[in-house]
């Protein structure tokens, strides 16, 4: 039985559905492919269920954080407090606008953000705080929402792995000023391309966002031009491609769900593994990722078995060659960063493969 | 009958046998994004274009930003960018960290003035960066003279440019770099946003290849996972979507017999257009120094009323765009720069005057006619005024 990490039929019961969404756009009489009526619908769709007053479809996560930096007027002499451990996006974000990201060390346990690390890592230049959720667990967005207010900053949150998740009755991305969501094939919402959305309750900011995603139009004048802005813009492909998948999105979400929660009970009181917390307030089961003590031997159990699994971050944002950051060190990043360890979660998945990879990792640990 | 400003539908039916091919292969292979067929396209259009590195991106604007980037600008360099272009030409000047320092264009042809560039280039000034618009290369000995003299670098945003070529040599080669944007209306149009970097320079395709992936350096196209742990440079997510990458390659087939199509157009707006009243010009790709093959993406008229003309031909049910209204350097976002109206000349009556007209291959010649016939009658009624 062979089990890859990444899945590689995440779209085979929507291979037709692909196909006919090219056609229908293509050959739509109004011929518009970009920021098109299933854009807008998608992104009131999107909008709605998460109860945002402002929900604007881009180019990527990535941008999404980018649009938000800069709608919230970062740019050089700012800093930006962000965690020391994660994805690059993290640190690029900031940097790339002139400011700079400030680096806060994570919980060694769930490896979000540590809001006493945040707290220690503010100072009157913070503009912006910027906690992320990270493979299944949010970070604790109440207190980071007192802290960014203390603090006089603005609190943006990358969810973009945690489309879905809920953390005290508030659905991820709509904790901070703004939030984002990642639509790449992966993602608990992925689809084959590349996307991303920002969420607001802010309208303001919404409005702004939508101006710089399209060189700085009002979306009324074409060619006149209020602000340097980007192109980040949004396929109405795409947009016609996840408005067809929504509605098997929650059955998606419950099945990484159980599996989460099934392989968490298993996993629980395990010799040198440790598990995410259980429950699911504040949980969203995008990856599900273990720290070991031996991690790479488990990773070469596993996959002598035919399971793949995957290490995300080798080293943590401050050690890696764009974003050097000397003079301190972030011992629970680094941590992660040597025990982190992936298994598959996706909803393909059936339950024999799940008790399998399980009862491999049991065996490993007890061995 | 209507004629619209663009559709592509009949295209797209014709080579939908293909383009479904191609698309089969992407759901096949399992990766939507900078996957196998980004990696088929980039060759493809290496061989078309003869670039030695073609990087495909998200977007035309992307791919400038990406490429001015890699080619070393520095924070507070001066781009010298002509004041008539998209938004595009300028805007990537400021996010790459650059400043850019309008010039006009000549009088003809809409391409970067040569003297203008040598006048306005300050000891700040780094780069050149001329734009092939609408149908021809900007005069590309002139703008190189100039460069070279005054030690510029010249990037070209060759965006529309796909098919053009000056001295043999395709746009976009013939300085440090340059781009292709496939937005759906261009010449090799996708079916959303997606972009290339064109370049003979392996350093430059090597920086702009890491900066589209999160400044991850090594091959990634193609490969799982395409995570980021060690993060060279500070680099975005400008990642081109397989899918557009399969309708590109599709359409690729074609694109000389496309071309061909919009230059017949061309000749026949021309015929039916000339001497006709209120026309104060009509595009033609005139000669360089060198030879020069042009390629009619927008068939770009200079009229009188220009507004009041493009609000006629919109009731008759023909679609145009004003190609451009405003010109760079009187844009709200470059007001800090102090530009005032009659700074530039040239640009500012292009602003005034040009009006881009159906122009695609789905286009037939009797709705050229139409176009033509509506044209003339709207002068005509108001000359009898």
């Amino acid at each position: 039985m062979k089990i890859p990490f990444f899945p590689p039929d995440l779209f085979e019961d929507d291979r037709q559905v692909l196909l006919d969404v090219v056609r229908e756009v293509a050959l739509d009489p109004e011929q518009r492919f970009i920021l098109g009526r299933r854009t807008g619908h998608f992104e009131t769709v999107i909008r709605d269920a998460v109860g945002a007053a402002d929900a604007v479809a881009c180019s990527s996560g990535t941008s999404a954080l980018t649009l938000v930096l800069r709608a919230m007027g970062v740019g050089p002499g700012d800093e930006v407090v962000v965690p020391a451990y994660g994805c690059a996006p993290l640190a690029a974000a900031p940097a790339l606008l002139g400011a700079t990201p400030v680096f806060a060390d994570v919980d060694p346990a769930t490896m979000v953000v540590d809001p006493v690390e945040v707290e220690k890592a503010v100072t009157g230049r913070t503009k912006v705080v910027m906690p992320a959720h990270v493979f299944s667990v949010m970070a604790d967005m109440p207190t980071l929402r007192v802290i960014a207010d203390g603090a006089g900053a603005r609190l943006l949150e990358d969810s973009a792995v945690a489309q879905g998740g809920v953390l005290g009755g508030r659905a991820a991305g709509t904790w901070g000023d703004a939030g984002v969501y990642s639509f790449v094939q992966v993602k608990t919402f992925g689809m084959p391309g590349e996307g991303g959305m920002v969420v607001t309750g802010d309208p303001e900011l919404g409005r702004v966002v939508r101006m710089l995603r399209n060189h700085g139009q009002d979306g009324r004048t074409r060619f006149l031009h209020h602000r340097i802005g980007v192109n980040s813009r949004f396929d109405e492909i795409m947009a016609a491609f996840q408005l067809r998948r929504l509605p098997g999105l929650p059955a998606r979400l419950e099945r990484r769900a159980r599996i989460g929660e099934y392989y968490t009970e298993r996993f629980t009181g395990l010799p040198g593994v440790v598990p995410p917390p259980p429950g699911r307030d504040g949980r969203c089961f995008y990856v599900y990722s273990l720290l070991a003590e031996h991690r790479d031997a488990l990773h070469d159990h596993l996959a002598a078995r035919g399971i793949g699994s995957h290490v995300y971050y080798r080293s943590p944002l401050p050690r890696q060659a764009a974003f050097r950051t000397t003079g301190r060190d972030w011992p629970a990043a680094e941590r992660a960063c040597s025990r982190q360890l992936a298994i598959p979660i996706h909803p393909h998945l059936t339950d024999a493969q799940v008790e399998h990879i399980a009862d491999e990792v049991c065996r490993f640990a007890r061995s | 009958m209507t004629v619209p400003l663009f559709t592509q539908s009949a295209s797209f039916s014709e080579l939908w046998p293909t383009t479904n091919r191609h698309i089969i292969d992407v759901l096949d292979r399992g990766k939507y994004s900078h996957g196998h067929k980004v990696v088929e396209l980039e060759a493809a259009l290496a061989a078309y274009t003869g670039a030695k590195h073609v990087v495909g991106v998200n977007s035309g604007t992307d791919a400038l930003v990406l490429l001015l980037r890699a080619c070393g600008l520095r924070p507070g360099d001066e781009v010298v960018v002509p004041a008539f272009s998209f938004i595009a030409s300028a805007s990537a000047v400021v996010l790459a960290g650059g400043r850019p320092v309008f010039a006009d264009i000549e009088p003809d042809g809409y391409g970067l003035s040569p003297a203008s560039l040598a006048a306005v280039a300050t000891e700040r000034t780094r780069f050149a960066m001329p734009v092939h618009l609408f149908c021809q290369p900007a005069d590309m000995t002139g703008v190189g003279d100039a460069a070279r003299r005054l030690g510029l670098t010249v990037v070209e945003d060759s965006a529309e440019a796909i098919g053009m070529r000056y001295g043999g040599t395709h746009a976009g080669l013939l300085g440090a770099g340059g781009v292709l944007s496939f937005f759906p209306t261009k010449t090799l149009g996708a079916l959303g946003d997606a972009g290339a970097v064109l370049t003979d320079d392996p350093v430059v395709a090597e920086t702009v290849a890491a900066l589209r992936h999160h400044g991850r350096f090594g091959p990634t196209a193609g490969h799982f996972p395409a995570i980021n742990t060690t993060t060279g440079t500070v680099g975005v997510n400008s990642k081109m979507d397989d899918l557009q990458a399969a309708v590109l390659l599709a359409k690729l087939g074609r694109l000389e017999a496309d071309i061909e199509r919009r230059a017949a157009l061309a000749r026949r707006y021309t015929e039916l257009l000339t001497d006709a009243p209120g026309v104060r010009k009509l595009p033609s790709v005139l000669p360089r120094r060198a030879d020069v093959r042009g390629v009619f993406y927008v068939y770009a008229v200079e009229v009188e009323r220009r507004d009041e003309l493009a609000a006629h031909l919109a009731a008759r049910g023909v679609g145009t765009e004003t190609y451009y209204p405003i010109p760079l350097h009187l844009q709200p976002c470059f007001a800090d720069l102090g530009h005032r109206p009659g700074d530039f000349p040239h640009a500012e009556a292009a602003c005034r005057h040009a009006l881009a007209l159906p122009l695609y291959p789905d286009l037939r010649e009797d709705d050229v006619a139409r176009v033509c016939d509506e044209i003339r009658d709207f002068f005509r009624s108001a000359e009898a005024a």
